[in-house]
């Protein structure tokens, strides 16, 4: 099964040394954005979630936050899906049809982790689950948060297309010294 | 024919990128911690550590490839709870960034420098 981004992500559709790698993996963005720039169709996937991110996912499509205006859109089946938005920390009992999700998919394809249990925050791997999606599906974009509110999945899309840049390099997560001193 | 619509045909606008303005709610969101280095003394760290239900915080020692002297944030397993700023409120505060969303896992793990630590 080819797909163009992971291939570049990884590395293995690239060429034989690394600066063709990023080279490659430029083109391969440039190309994602000029296709899905305009019209995006994703699939979500449930993989064992507590179904918070279901519901900020289906607000996206609320006139408050109207998904559509920025052309993306829902698909009921992974065969018209561009995008696989993956909820939860990925249960084994799931592999299967998490593989064959991923595999009906037409290439180029990105798959977008979703939230914290998706990150690997919240379940540890255990007998039952794999503990985060990266175990079983090659990651594209990772998209943090308890849930993450709606505008942190629009960002997230935005990401993926490579409509937007992340700013998540640019976090230092330290803020200013508290000014009135502060009391230890 | 509705504004909107007449408006988009004169633009030739299908889609728009993104919103243009952050929505007013994003302010009141929970957001991820940011940390006050001067006030992240080890045992500070700690007591987080300790209150912290997800992987999110973490202290390595020095060695084994690990810098030490450091609080390791992985953004991308924090929920936002809160539960760290409530252990130390003059060391945390909220970062307010919503903005998240990053394509390699390595760019969500920060290390923020812990108080008199060597590294």
């Amino acid at each position: 099964m080819s797909s163009g981004v992971n291939d570049a992500r990884r590395g293995t559709g690239g060429g034989p040394v690394a600066q063709d790698e990023a080279e490659v993996a430029r083109q391969l963005r440039d190309k994602i954005a000029a296709q899905f720039g305009r019209s995006l169709h994703i699939r979500t996937l449930d993989t064992g979630s507590c179904a918070v991110c279901e519901q900020e996912i289906r607000l996206l499509t609320a006139p408050h936050y109207d998904l559509h205006r920025l052309g993306f859109f829902f698909t009921p089946a992974p065969r018209h899906a561009d995008l696989l938005l993956v909820t939860g920390p990925m249960v084994r009992a799931f592999d299967l049809a998490a593989r064959k999700t991923y595999e009906a998919m037409p290439g180029p394809k990105v798959v977008v982790a979703t939230g914290a249990c998706a990150l690997g925050g919240v379940y540890p791997p255990d007998p039952f689950v794999h503990g985060q999606v990266g175990e079983v599906l090659p990651v594209d974009v990772w998209i943090p948060g308890c849930p993450p509110s709606p505008l942190a999945l629009l960002y997230g899309l935005g990401v993926a297309v490579g409509r937007l840049a992340e700013k998540t390099p640019g976090l230092t997560f330290i803020a200013d010294e508290d000014p009135s001193g502060g009391e230890t | 024919m509705p504004m909107w619509f007449a408006r988009g045909l004169r633009r030739g606008v299908v889609t728009t990128r993104y919103p243009a303005r952050p929505d007013r709610s994003s302010a009141f969101l929970p957001a991820p911690p940011a940390f006050r280095p001067r006030q992240l003394t080890r045992e500070t760290a700690d007591r987080m550590i300790a209150v912290c239900p997800s992987t999110a915080l973490s202290r390595p020692e020095k060695g084994d490839g690990e810098v030490g002297g450091v609080l390791v944030f992985d953004v991308g397993a924090c929920t936002a709870c809160g539960r760290c700023a409530e252990a130390a409120p003059h060391a945390v505060t909220s970062s307010g960034e919503f903005e998240l969303a990053a394509t390699a896992r390595s760019a969500l793990i920060k290390k923020i420098p812990l108080l008199g630590e060597a590294r």
